[in-house]
C-alpha cells in the first residue's frame, strides 16, 4: 500500500479508536531502510496514539554528539515506540560532549539515563593525518581514543548508563586514491585502526556501534551531505536517519533481553524453491541453478544463526515423511534435522503449531520469528499471535537473506559459549519432552532415555557446584543444610562422613551434577544429614537411584539402620512423604523435625532405569 | 510564479508545518509561523528537494527567505 493511503487507513484506526491496530499497521509500513519524509510521517501519525495504551516499557536514554541531531533523536524515538519501549530521551545542547559527561551536575547525569549515546562521527577523533610511519600511527590511535576512555570513566564513575559510542564512518574521500588502503599510516588507515581498537578499550557496561556499517550500507557517497553539514551541522543524511535509529533502537532491545530467540520455517519456497509433495526430491529447486543457488544461500545464512545461538523450528503444511525427505536426502540440503529443535510438518493451522513449539521450547511468543513464502499463512499468524514477529518477504528468493538480515531481530551486546551452545539445549529439552509424548507408559519413556549416573564424592572440582546445590535448593533438600566451600571440604576430610554427588546423563545430553548426600556414620546406623537433589529431575528415578546407594553402604559398613530426618521448611514440602516412600518408619515427629529409620536387614532395593558409573568406592 | 509550483509546494510544506496550506503566501517567511524553524526548515528544504528532484545549492539554502523565494527557485531548476 503507497504511503498515503497507509497514512489515511492508520489515521482512520486511531480515530475510531483501534489504538493497537493502529499501531500494528504503522510497525508493518516502518520498513528498515525508509527515507526521511516517510519516517516523519509515520512518526507523527504513531504521536497521535495514546501510548500510555500500548503496554510498553520504560528506557531513558541521553544522547550527546557534535551534529544536528534533533530529527535523528525524533526518529529513534519513533524506532523505541515500535520496538515496544516507551522512551524518554535527553538531548544534550549542540556540541556540550565533553561538558555533559565530565561534569557530574551536568543536565545529562541529572537526567539519570539507563544509556548514554556518545554519538561522534569521525571528525570527533582526529584532527589531520600525521605524516608516515607505523609507529607515528599508534600514538595516533591512542591520542583520538584517550578524550573518550575518560568520558567513559566519568560515565562509570557517576552512573549506571550502558554506553554506546559511535566508532568513525570512514570518509570516502580519499587524498592518496588506491594507496589509502594500502598503509597504516593514511587518514583513513587511521580511522580503521581507530575502529579496531574500540571495542577492545571498550570493556564492560559498553558497547560500540557500527556507525560506519550504517554508512556502509546507505552507501557512503550519500551518506554525508556536504550542503546540509555546513549549512546546518547535519553528519549524515537525514534519509539515512531513520536507518541508523532502527539498527539504535534494535540494539537496544538486544540490550534489554528483548531480542528474538527461536527462528520458525516454513520449507516450500523457503528453505527450498516448489513444493516437495507434488515436485519430489529431484524437482525441488536447491542446489543447481540460480534458484537453487538462492536457497541454499538462505539455509547457509539461517545455519549461521543457528550457530550464533538461534534457535530453529519448522512449521510446514506437509505429509511429514514428505516434509523431512531433503533433509534426509537431497545432497544439497544445508540445513539437517539434527539443526531442527522442533519439526512440525501436518495439515493443522500454523498458529496452533507455533503455539505447540512455542510451549515444547518453554519460551515465549515474543520471543518468535516466522518465516513463510506465503502472505496468507502470514497475515493469519499475525492476526492469530500478534506478538511472534512476521516479516514482510518478498517474492523473489534472492532477497531472502538481506531482508531477514537487516531487521536486526537478534541484536546482541555481548556474546559467550552460552550463546552459542543454547540452540543445542533447547534441541535436547525439546527431545526430551517430545519424547515424553510419545510414550503413554511412563517406564518404556524412562527406559528409552538411556540414564546413566556417576557417582563421586566431594572433589575439589566439584566443590563449588556442591556449594551451590546445598546452598540454593530449597524444595527437594530434606533437611535445608547449608554448607560453605570449607565446611564442605572438611566434611570430605572427616572419617565419620560419607560425602557423594551424583550427576545424570541421558540420551538427550548431561544435566550435569544433580544431587549431593552427606551420611553420618553414628556406629549404629547410617544417619542422611544432607540429601539435596535439583528438581530438574525429578521423578526420573534418582531418589530410587540414590536410595540404594545408600542401602548398599550401610550393608557394607554393616549398619543395621538407615536414619533419614526431615525438617520442614514452607519450601520443601515436595519432600515430606519421601522417607514414607523408600519404606521408612516414622520413628519420631516434632514441629522442627521428623525422623524416620529403615532396618537394613531385609529391605528391598528399588526400581529405577538408571545405569551406574562409579567414579569412587567406598 | 507558476501556480502549480506555489501549491505543490504549499501542499508539502503545511503537512511539515502543521498548519493550513491557505497560511504560506509568497511573502510568508519562519517570522510568521510558529512551528517553522531551522530544525523544520530543513525538513522542509529536504522534503522540496525530493518532490520536485532539484537540488538548491549551498548558497541559495541561506538566501531562501521566504516561500515565494523557493518557489521561484525551484520554477528555475525545474526548467
Amino acid at each position: 500500500m503507497p504511503m498515503p493511503e497507509t497514512i489515511e487507513t492508520i489515521s482512520t484506526l486511531t480515530n475510531e479508536g483501534q489504538y493497537v491496530q493502529a499501531f500494528r499497521m504503522i510497525g508493518e509500513a516502518a520498513a528498515p531502510d525508509m527515507d526521511f519524509l516517510q519516517s516523519m510521517q509515520l512518526s507523527n501519525a504513531l504521536e497521535s496514539l495514546p501510548l500510555e495504551a500500548l503496554s510498553l516499557k520504560p528506557i531513558r536514554i541521553a544522547i550527546t554528539g557534535t551534529s544536528t541531531l534533533d530529527q535523528f533523536s525524533a526518529l529513534l524515538r519513533f524506532r523505541l515506540v515500535l520496538a515496544g519501549f516507551m522512551p524518554e530521551i535527553h538531548l544534550a545542547g549542540f556540541n556540550t560532549m565533553g561538558q555533559s559527561l565530565l561534569d557530574p551536575e551536568s543536565e545529562l547525569h541529572a537526567f539519570r539515563p539507563d544509556v548514554i549515546w556518545i554519538f561522534t562521527t569521525y571528525r570527533d577523533f582526529m584532527p589531520l593525518a600525521g605524516s608516515q610511519g607505523d609507529v607515528d600511527a599508534s600514538a595516533h590511535v591512542d591520542e583520538a581514543i584517550a578524550p573518550f576512555e575518560s568520558y567513559w570513566e566519568a560515565i562509570r564513575r557517576n552512573s549506571s548508563a550502558f554506553i554506546i559510542q559511535n566508532n568513525c564512518d570512514v570518509p570516502a574521500d580519499r587524498v592518496l586514491g588506491n594507496f589509502e588502503c594500502n598503509a597504516r599510516w593514511t587518514r583513513n588507515g587511521r580511522y580503521r585502526e581507530i575502529n579496531r581498537e574500540l571495542p577492545k578499550r571498550m570493556g564492560q557496561g559498553g558497547t560500540v556501534f557500527d556507525f560506519d556499517a550504517m554508512a556502509s550500507m546507505f552507501g557512503k557517497n550519500a551518506w554525508i551531505d556536504e550542503r546540509y553539514w555546513h549549512h546546518s551541522k547535519h553528519a549524515f543524511s537525514l534519509d539515512a536517519a531513520s536507518m541508523v535509529a532502527h539498527a539504535g533502537a534494535r540494539l537496544l532491545a538486544g540490550l534489554k533481553g528483548q531480542s528474538r530467540k527461536c527462528l520458525v520455517l516454513d520449507l516450500d519456497h523457503t528453505l527450498w524453491g516448489g513444493v516437495i509433495g507434488d515436485d519430489g526430491l529431484e524437482g525441488i529447486k536447491l542446489g543447481a541453478g540460480a534458484e537453487g543457488e538462492a536457497f541454499v544461500a538462505f539455509q547457509e545464512y539461517v545455519l549461521r544463526l543457528k550457530r550464533r545461538g538461534v534457535v530453529l523450528a519448522v512449521c510446514s503444511k506437509n505429509e511429514e515423511a514428505n516434509a523431512r525427505l531433503p533433509f534426509e536426502k537431497h545432497p544439497d540440503m544445508r540445513i539437517r534435522l539434527d539443526d531442527i529443535a522442533v519439526f512440525m510438518a501436518n495439515w493443522d493451522n500454523k498458529a496452533d503449531n507455533i503455539r505447540t513449539i512455542a510451549d515444547t521450547l518453554n519460551l515465549g511468543l515474543d520471543s518468535f520469528v516466522f518465516i513463510d513464502d506465503n502472505p496468507a499463512e502470514r497475515m493469519l499468524v499475525r492476526e492469530l499471535l500478534p506478538m511472534v514477529e512476521v516479516p514482510e518477504i518478498p517474492p523473489d528468493p534472492a532477497l531472502y537473506v538481506r531482508t531477514l538480515d537487516r531487521l536486526g531481530l537478534f541484536e546482541t551486546v555481548a556474546f559467550s559459549d552460552v550463546d552459542a551452545q543454547r540452540g543445542e539445549m533447547y534441541k535436547h529439552n525439546a527431545q526430551r519432552s517430545t519424547l515424553k509424548k510419545k510414550f503413554s507408559d511412563i517406564s518404556d519413556f524412562l527406559k528409552d532415555l538411556d540414564m546413566v549416573s556417576a557417582i563421586g564424592d566431594f572433589e575439589d572440582f566439584h566443590v563449588p557446584r556442591i556449594s551451590q546445590l546445598i546452598n540454593r535448593s530449597n524444595q527437594f533438600h530434606l533437611t535445608t543444610t547449608r554448607y560453605s566451600e570449607s565446611e564442605i571440604r572438611s566434611l570430605r576430610e572427616d572419617e565419620n562422613r560419607i560425602c557423594r554427588h551424583f550427576n545424570l546423563q541421558d540420551r538427550f545430553g548431561d544435566n550435569g551434577l544433580i544431587c549431593v548426600l552427606v551420611l553420618e556414620d553414628t556406629g549404629e546406623a547410617l544417619e542422611i544429614d544432607t540429601w539435596a537433589m535439583s528438581c530438574r529431575v525429578l521423578s526420573r528415578g534418582m531418589e530410587h537411584f540414590v536410595f540404594n546407594h545408600v542401602l548398599e553402604l550401610a550393608r557394607k559398613r554393616g549398619r543395621q539402620k538407615i536414619v533419614g530426618i526431615y525438617k520442614p521448611t514452607p519450601k520443601n514440602t515436595i519432600v515430606a512423604g519421601l522417607y514414607e516412600k523408600l519404606g521408612f518408619g516414622k520413628e519420631s515427629e516434632d514441629r522442627a523435625m521428623t525422623r524416620w529409620v529403615l532396618e537394613t536387614g531385609s529391605a528391598p532395593e528399588l526400581p529405577h532405569y538408571i545405569k551406574t558409573k562409579q567414579q569412587t568406592t567406598g | 510564479m507558476s501556480t502549480d509550483i506555489l501549491s505543490k509546494a504549499q501542499a508539502i510544506m503545511a503537512d511539515i508545518l502543521r498548519c493550513p496550506p491557505g497560511d504560506l503566501q509568497p511573502e510568508t517567511s519562519a517570522a510568521d509561523i510558529e512551528a517553522w524553524d531551522s530544525l523544520t526548515n530543513i525538513n522542509i528544504i529536504v522534503s522540496l528537494e525530493k518532490a520536485f528532484d532539484i537540488k538548491f545549492a549551498l548558497g541559495e539554502i541561506q538566501e531562501l527567505a521566504n516561500v515565494g523565494d523557493m518557489v521561484r527557485l525551484i520554477g528555475e531548476k525545474s526548467s
